[in-house]
């Protein structure tokens, strides 16, 4: 009797904690039609883990680079590890999260994260570190990216801060629960509509130029994880003309780099080399390159990568090639429904 | 027995119901919209996030007059921009993720910037630019940190060559090249966090 009792026990127990676990994965956001940043860092556990080159950052990174440019014309297998207002602790802990899986040749993480020493915002903390899988590193980002009103439990059981979605829970709510559609290119984040840059403000005035104590941390840690594993860091600077950089952000950046013997790249320096045309090449007045614009600097990227660096061509790799076409196939698909979403003529045609 | 197993399963439920309850909103988290402990960040604020939108008509802090016109941190934008006129030059800054722009507007002499807030946007930043315009309270780009004390006071915080005033929600913030004021901010706490 008393076995019977606590196999029923046992049963309850396992069938709340299973009703629960659905309710959660009901009401958790799925980003999939709106505020797809949210998607994008779940998206790489889905993926065969061998790339060459894997990006880690904020939208500059996700919104300016295209992996799909470095395979189809270098033969450059890559992976942007990008979310929205990624904070360098939270770039580092990915990085070690990449590291689980794969050990990529290069790893290219952009500067503009510097500017924040300290935890920002619970919104853009969750669209990062909600899609991580657990882990130490998936622990240790969460602790080090909350703002002071968040509770490291309500990262272990998200139900206990969406629960008041029930009110608003769509179709794609109870689709996602158990498949998502994919939001992005190998972490690349596609627009090809244009808004040209005019007017873009120049920095304000600041008290102290110099990037903080943290965030000096967690470039060092980066730098030392890729020595330690073999793996050559590179800096860039996206060429986003806001928010602005600073020429006393460039200077500390170009220092470092030096002293660590870091390749840096700055494609804000580089826009006559790529044939950047910002009346042309940006969706959004400067912030982030659309199509055209990602594929021009990538295309530099990529030759630096094969030239400077002597990253091999991949293409004769069937199994790889293979995934690849149908990559790329997705990749001209979302193009073209944009091309004619926004009304506009591919530039190809 | 299957009435216990069934209370088990109720008291279990009524104890996790308990739990949930009272907990924060969601659906901020998931706009990104402006809430307790959270924010949507936006691109354009060159380090600093919204928090919250204080919408106080600036009841208490400092204001800027330029003409006939009193600025104050989180009111409403729209009245202050139609009453200001054309712009010299006018900027939008996106977020990163979520809806709703940053607007920069820039005047003779300074810049304004607002953030959105359910559908209206609210003034967060007034810059002054040169000193062909200066605080109500007389103080211009180039003045001496002696005359911002001499005519805001002492009770400031100072870090570094910066030196704010806070009063009703909003700062006031002086950045000095030594003695020298070279900037000239009205900041909502709205852009708290983060300033680099």
């Amino acid at each position: 009797m008393k076995k019977r009792k606590w196999l029923k026990i046992a049963g309850t127990v396992l069938a709340v904690a299973v009703s629960l676990i659905l309710l959660q994965e009901l009401l958790m956001p799925k980003y999939i039609y709106d505020i797809t940043e949210g998607a994008m860092i779940r998206e790489y556990y889905g993926e065969e883990k061998d790339h060459d080159v894997v990006f880690i950052g904020d939208c500059e990174v996700y919104e300016n680079f295209s992996p799909a440019v470095l395979w189809r014309e270098y033969g450059i297998n890559s992976y942007i590890r990008g979310s929205a207002q990624q904070l360098i602790w939270q770039s580092y802990y990915l990085l070690e999260d990449t590291l689980r899986y794969e050990t990529p040749k290069v790893v290219v993480f952009n500067v503009l994260a510097l500017q924040y020493d300290r935890p920002q915002s619970e919104a853009y903390n969750r669209m990062t570190l909600e899609g991580m899988r657990w882990s130490a590193s998936k622990v240790k980002s969460i602790l080090a990216s909350m703002t002071e009103k968040e509770s490291f439990l309500d990262y272990v059981f998200p139900l206990l801060r969406y629960h008041s979605r029930w009110s608003e829970l769509k179709a794609e709510d109870f689709r996602g629960m158990f498949r998502r559609e994919r939001v992005t290119h190998n972490g690349y984040y596609m627009r090809v509509d244009v808004r040209p840059a005019e007017n873009v403000p120049e920095g304000r005035i600041l008290a102290d130029y110099r990037f903080g104590d943290n965030a000096w941390d967690y470039l060092d840690r980066i730098a030392d994880l890729c020595q330690e594993k073999g793996i050559l860091l590179v800096l860039v600077k996206a060429p986003s003309l806001y928010p602005y950089w600073y020429p006393q952000w460039e200077e500390q950046v170009e220092a470092y780099a030096l002293e660590r013997g870091l390749p840096y790249l700055n494609f804000l320096e580089l826009t006559e080399e790529t044939g950047l045309d910002f009346s042309q090449d940006t969706y959004d007045a400067g912030l982030h390159l659309n199509l055209s614009g990602a594929e021009k600097i990538t295309r530099y990227l990529g030759a630096y990568l094969r030239e400077d660096i002597g990253l091999a061509d991949r293409r004769g790799e069937k199994a790889l090639a293979d995934r690849w076409r149908d990559k790329l196939a997705a990749y001209e698909q979302d193009r073209d429904a944009q091309y004619e979403k926004y009304g506009m003529t591919p530039p190809d045609r | 027995m299957k009435k216990k197993g069934l209370g088990h399963f109720l008291a279990l439920a009524a104890v996790c119901g308990v739990l949930l309850a009272g907990c924060g909103n969601s659906e901020h988290v998931i706009s990104g919209e402006p809430q307790e402990g959270g924010a949507a960040e936006s691109a354009s604020d060159q380090g600093s996030a919204p928090q919250e939108a204080k919408n106080t008509d600036g009841a208490g802090g400092y204001v800027f007059v330029y003409g006939d016109v009193t600025i104050s941190m989180d009111e409403d934008a729209s009245s202050v921009t139609e009453a200001l006129g054309e712009p010299a030059s006018y900027y939008e800054a996106a977020s990163c993720a979520f809806e709703g722009l940053d607007k920069i507007y820039t005047y003779s002499g300074f810049e304004l910037q607002t953030y959105p807030t359910d559908g209206k946007d609210f003034v967060s930043l007034v810059v002054l630019k040169d000193d062909s315009v200066a605080t109500p309270e007389g103080v211009a780009l180039g003045d001496t940190k002696a005359k911002v004390e001499e005519r805001y006071g002492t009770d400031y915080q100072e870090d570094g060559a910066l030196l704010t005033y806070q009063k009703g929600g909003m700062k006031l913030c002086f950045i000095l090249d030594g003695d020298q004021v070279v900037s000239i901010e009205y900041r909502s706490d709205v852009l708290e966090g983060g300033d680099a």
